[in-house]
């Protein structure tokens, strides 16, 4: 049974990608019964792996039974089992979300599943050209996404990502083909034998390789100054589409940067090419303090939680070029950290969204008065991004900070230092625009002494100067309706709870509150955290 | 001595005093000043009996990781536990007799207990946290009177306050040159501290100029309280002020000089009588520092003669100050103008009066007369900026304050006793009163009499009673001297008496400047402190506006200065980026 479990995993959603389709010729609404059971059951058979994982250690198949290194093979170790749950958690839980908000049809959840299993194919490949492919199925289902809800502006979003996104991807191939024409093997394990075998570290065209396969993944990570396509897809894609991207996508491409960095390309790659090591260490620390920098700008949610993840995910590469077993746990954490908390904010903002119609910093003033629930859990996300203890947040930014450090120290270059000071001045920006959010939800507007609420005709003026591409998306819209207190008014037929007071569907609000929970919760789990991934770091740092 | 000395020397006698603070707290009227008077006596009792066989550094341990000692005896501080604990004790029955409330008894006494700690103190730190609490304390001493004494006792706290705070500094810059804060390690204070030390030491020593919080203060509070208040703080600067330049320097000589006749000539101008008294102390404590700062230029014997000034001092002018005080507690009156012929009504206070202005004018026969006469053989042998009959600066300005001093005398004795007709008619000393001044004013006479008794209990003993010294109070120059200086003031006073009278509303003393300056500057400097932070509070929220506006708008910023161009990446310029950020990296791959 084991010896399918891996197959299984990809097949299932692909699989299941096609019923939307195909019995949508002659249902309507079969789409969303059939990711559900798609992607429950791509949960359950994640949890299985994970159990064969944590029981007998890492296992792999071999697709079709061709052997590696000629054939497929798909591998389930502490790492990419991690990423894994992850992946079958959050695609499940939006799509609860999803059932709700839209979009609607079936195409958007054949899409759907389609993506979960490219992510999935990305997370276990232990092939790189099959790791190409499973990024390109990503890719792809990712800009239909995003252009679901068939708006102009998401249609400009999506374009720009695939053009860019295809460019990237290319560059990813291009690496590929070098490390390939170095030692012509495309299999993970047997890439890292045969570069040394074949090549050595020094070789230009190992070297000329990696410099395209990591700058085709930032790209794709979205790490500055590659970033440019991210902040427009999160903020027009529909808001399910971005909360499953933005948890998802983006974290598989950096586990795929450190999966071919430290297993196929190996520590000692880092080590002889400290030049790569640096220029890597150089961008990430400038994407955490542009990304930073550039969140704290933004009026607009998703926008600012974009910009926030290119300060996050600089954080990671910073802890992958680092090369060091604090980092690099560190960036791991912070990777599946970063989703869970992502998954959460998004989820929330767009909840808000649903049930209020407010989209910019403006019209959450009292937010947390009218839906407590869902303006609490986002609290507890926010401040766990900002990396208050106990939070997930907080860990992932400490191991990173601490092996920074360290570096710094062992090494005597002035770089640790710095990476860990752009961490520091980061979270004083994202301090300050969690703390924005939180000023709104809990001290700003209506009915309050210094009511510092609406001021009449900002929304035009945004309107105004939000960038020429798609500012005319938005020019009509107007703040949001407020209640005679002056608190968030629900939008007409917001979902009524019993249980709440909270405005917005009850399912998508529980998976809200488990996010914040499971933020909290591993907070508190460094000491399990560390052992869990032990066994990855012991490997890779032989 | 049946009383072992080890025991008694582990016993500080200020912890005894402050413990008997609390019990006149808590004790009924009576009780509490007995138990008060008790415990300052033992002070007395216990440095007589520790004598020269105690001398030595008890209770020396570590505090914060610097070495201490609490209870530091030597022939110094001995002197002045002798002194202060006799003369505490002759206050707090006079306390008793004056009606003082509980409160005024119970701070004099924590005050006093502060006094002691700094007499006894074995090294700078121990002595500058109580020279901190003498301040505090006597300022509590001061505000416990209310009315005009809150001011007084502010403008007082700030002067200690900055004195204390000086002296602090002189404390650490010694301790980072010396490397210890012990008495015993070092020769006074280290040289890289002088200048601080003078000052911070200065203000309590009332150095001219700086000296305007003693006519401020000590008229204002209970007359009780002003007994405690006029021989404390001042003396004991004057001791520390020897533990600090124990080698003297002519500097001090000649500010004491000039702090005598500064001193005389403003009493002279007073109508308040403690106000009068105030500044005598500062003259007096003149003839102290001249003293002391002879030490090297005269040797030992001056040194003595300022520590045995320091000690009739303490009693006289303390007993200057009951007797004054036992007739404004009388007669309510606080200027002598007012007063006169109470010589009949009040024969008793009258009495004690004239022995009070009897040692402190050094006539024959009181203890002034022995200590000054020695202060001025020192200042005669000083031969600098010599002026008539062979004598220095030095000397004629000593002489010049002696003369004043008998002038002031017979002023206030003149105006409070005589003068006109008796228009009030109050009661005499009280009996506790009395008895607290004839133990000062007994001590007076004594010392004047027995005057190798007052060598004895000083430093040096041996070497002013031997043959190398001449030392001979009684002698034919030393008794024409004083003769002429009576004769001078008295011929002086009555000679100027109007053109005094004249000066008295013209003449302002420092506190004239001081006073309006120190306000001005305080309320300058509270008015710069609070422009200065609105102004940073406007540069700041300015720039946080102007940095919100550039963060939310930057295209609009760009506009505003002349760069109208889209600033968000285009599909077009994405892919830009990204083949450029490629080349760089392959640029730096396989070329760095």
């Amino acid at each position: 049974m084991t010896d399918v479990l891996l197959p299984l995993a990809v097949v299932v959603p692909i699989v299941a990608a096609t019923l939307p389709l195909a019995l949508g010729l002659r249902y309507d609404r079969v789409g969303w019964p059939i990711a559900a059971v798609g992607t429950t059951a791509v949960a359950g058979i994640a949890a299985a792996i994970a159990a064969e994982v944590v029981f007998n250690g890492p296992f792999d198949h071999a697709l079709g039974g061709f052997l590696p290194p000629v054939g497929i093979e798909l591998v389930a170790d502490r790492l990419s089992v991690a990423v894994l749950l992850l992946v079958a958690a959050v695609s499940v839980a939006t799509l609860a979300f999803a059932r709700v908000a839209g979009p609607r049809g079936n195409p958007f959840y054949s899409a759907y599943l389609l993506l979960v299993g490219g992510l999935v194919g990305m997370t276990l490949t232990g092939d790189m050209f099959n790791l190409f492919v499973f990024l390109e199925i990503t890719g792809l289902t990712t800009y239909a996404l995003i252009a679901s809800d068939r708006s102009g502006a998401s249609a400009y979003a999506s374009l720009k990502y695939l053009v860019v996104g295809t460019v990237g991807a290319s560059l990813y191939l291009l690496g590929v083909g070098y490390a390939f024409l170095a030692t012509g093997t495309l299999n993970m394990l047997d890439l890292q034998a045969q570069i040394v075998a074949q090549a050595g570290y020094g070789d230009p065209l190992v070297r000329a390789s990696y410099a395209f396969i990591a700058t085709g993944l930032a790209l794709k990570i979205a790490i500055f100054p590659v970033h440019s396509w991210q902040p427009d897809a999160y903020q027009r894609a529909p808001d399910s589409v971005t909360t499953v991207v933005a948890a998802l996508v983006s974290t598989t491409s950096a586990y795929a940067l450190i999966r071919v960095t430290y297993t196929v390309f190996t520590v000692d790659f880092l080590a002889a090419n400290e030049g790569i090591a640096t220029a890597l260490l150089v961008v990430s620390t400038v994407s955490i303090l542009a990304g930073s920098a550039l969140a704290a700008m933004q009026s607009n949610l998703k926008r600012m939680f974009a910009y926030s993840s290119v300060a996050q995910f600089g954080m990671i590469g910073a802890a992958v070029a680092l090369a060091n077993e604090t980092a690099l746990l560190g960036g791991i954490v912070h990777l599946i950290g970063h989703g869970i908390m992502k998954f959460g904010l998004f989820l929330g903002i767009g909840l808000l969204a649903f049930g209020y119609g407010s989209r910019r910093m403006e019209d959450l003033a009292s937010a947390a008065r009218a839906a407590p629930y869902t303006s609490g859990a986002l609290a507890v996300l926010g401040l766990g991004l900002v990396g208050i203890p106990p939070s997930v947040g907080f860990l992932g930014k400490w191991y990173i900070g601490v092996g920074a450090v360290d570096a710094g120290l062992v090494g005597g270059g002035a770089v640790g230092i710095a990476v860990a000071a752009a961490i520091f001045v980061s979270t004083l920006f994202t301090l300050s625009y969690v703390a924005r959010l939180l000023e709104r939800f809990y001290f700003a507007g209506a009915g309050l002494p210094g009511d510092h609420g609406e001021v009449p005709g900002s929304g035009g003026e945004d309107a105004a100067t939000d960038g020429g591409d798609a500012a005319t998306a938005e020019a009509g819209d107007s703040p949001p309706a407020k209640t005679a207190d002056g608190l968030p008014a629900p939008v007409e037929g917001a979902p009524r709870s019993s249980l709440v007071p909270d405005r917005v569907p009850t399912a998508p609000l529980l998976a809200l509150g488990l996010a914040a929970l499971a933020t909290v919760a591993l907070g508190f789990g460094g000491f399990a955290l560390a052992a869990w991934f032990d066994p990855f770091l012991a490997e890779v740092f032989a | 001595m049946t009383v072992p000395t080890s025991l008694l020397a582990s016993i500080p006698p200020y912890v005894l005093i402050a413990f008997a603070a609390l019990a006149v707290l808590a004790l009924p009227r009576r009780a509490g000043h007995a138990v008060a008077a008790l415990a300052t006596a033992f002070t007395f009792v216990q440095a007589v009996l520790l004598g020269d066989g105690g001398t030595g550094a008890h209770l020396a341990t570590t505090f914060l990781g610097f070495d201490v000692v609490f209870f530091n005896v030597d022939q110094f501080s001995l002197l002045m536990g002798v002194v202060v604990g006799f003369l505490a004790t002759a206050a707090v029955l006079y306390a008793y007799g004056s009606e003082a409330p509980t409160w005024v008894t119970a701070f004099a006494l924590t005050y006093v207990a502060s006094t002691v700690a700094t007499i006894y103190a074995g090294d700078w730190l121990t002595l500058i946290f109580f020279w901190e609490l003498m301040a505090v304390t006597s300022t509590l001493l001061v505000w416990q009177h209310g009315g005009e004494a809150v001011r007084a006792g502010y403008r007082y706290a700030l002067f200690h306050a900055t004195g204390g705070t000086i002296l602090l500094a002189a404390v650490v810059v010694h301790f980072v040159n010396a490397g210890t804060f012990l008495f015993s390690a070092t020769t006074g204070i280290h040289p890289a501290a002088t200048v601080l030390a003078a000052i911070g030491i200065g203000i309590n020593c009332g150095f001219i100029f700086l000296h305007s919080w003693l006519p401020d203060t000590y008229p204002r509070p209970h007359v009780a309280a002003s007994v405690f208040l006029s021989v404390f703080t001042t003396k004991t600067a004057a001791y520390v002020m020897y533990r600090a330049f124990p080698e003297g320097g002519m500097w001090l000589a000649y500010l004491g000089g000039f702090m005598a006749v500064y001193g005389a000539f403003f009493a002279l101008l007073q109508y308040d009588p403690r106000r009068l008294l105030s500044y005598h102390i500062q003259a007096q404590l003149g003839y102290m520092l001249a003293g002391f700062g002879l030490a090297s230029a005269v040797g030992e014997f001056a040194v003595v003669g300022g520590f045995a000034h320091l000690f009739n001092n303490v009693l006289y002018k303390s007993l200057l100050f009951m007797a004054v005080g036992v007739v404004v507690y009388r007669t309510g009156v606080e200027d002598i103008r007012e007063m006169g012929g109470l010589w009949r009504v009040m024969p008793v206070t009258f009495l004690v009066y004239l022995v009070g202005a009897a040692s402190i004018t050094a006539v024959p026969g009181f203890n002034g007369f022995i200590s000054k006469g020695m202060v001025l053989d020192s200042a005669h042998e000083v031969h600098e900026y010599v002026l008539l009959l062979d004598s220095g600066l030095l000397w004629w300005l000593l002489v010049l304050g002696g003369v004043g001093t008998f002038m002031s005398f017979i002023k206030l004795g003149y105006y409070v006793f005589f003068h006109g007709s008796a228009t009030l008619s109050p009661d005499d000393a009280t009996p506790f009163q009395t008895a607290g001044m004839l133990l000062a004013a007994g001590a007076c006479v004594f010392f004047g009499v027995f005057y190798t008794q007052l060598i004895e209990v000083m430093p040096f003993t041996d070497l002013i009673l031997s043959d190398e010294v001449y030392f001979k109070p009684y002698s034919q120059s030393h008794l024409t001297e004083s003769a002429a200086l009576l004769v001078a003031g008295f011929a002086g006073f009555f000679a100027l008496k109007r053109p005094l009278g004249w000066l008295a509303h013209r003449m302002p003393d420092i506190d004239a400047v001081l006073f309006p300056a120190a306000f001005y500057l305080g309320r300058g400097s509270v008015w710069g402190v609070t422009e200065l932070w609105a102004a940073v509070d406007r540069a700041t929220m300015a720039l946080a506006g102007a940095t919100m506006r550039t963060a939310t708008r930057p295209r609009e910023a760009l506009t505003r200065v002349g760069i109208d161009t889209e600033i968000r990446a285009g599909i077009g310029r994405s892919v830009l980026f990204l083949t450029l950020a490629a080349g760089v990296a392959l640029f730096a791959v396989l070329l760095v």
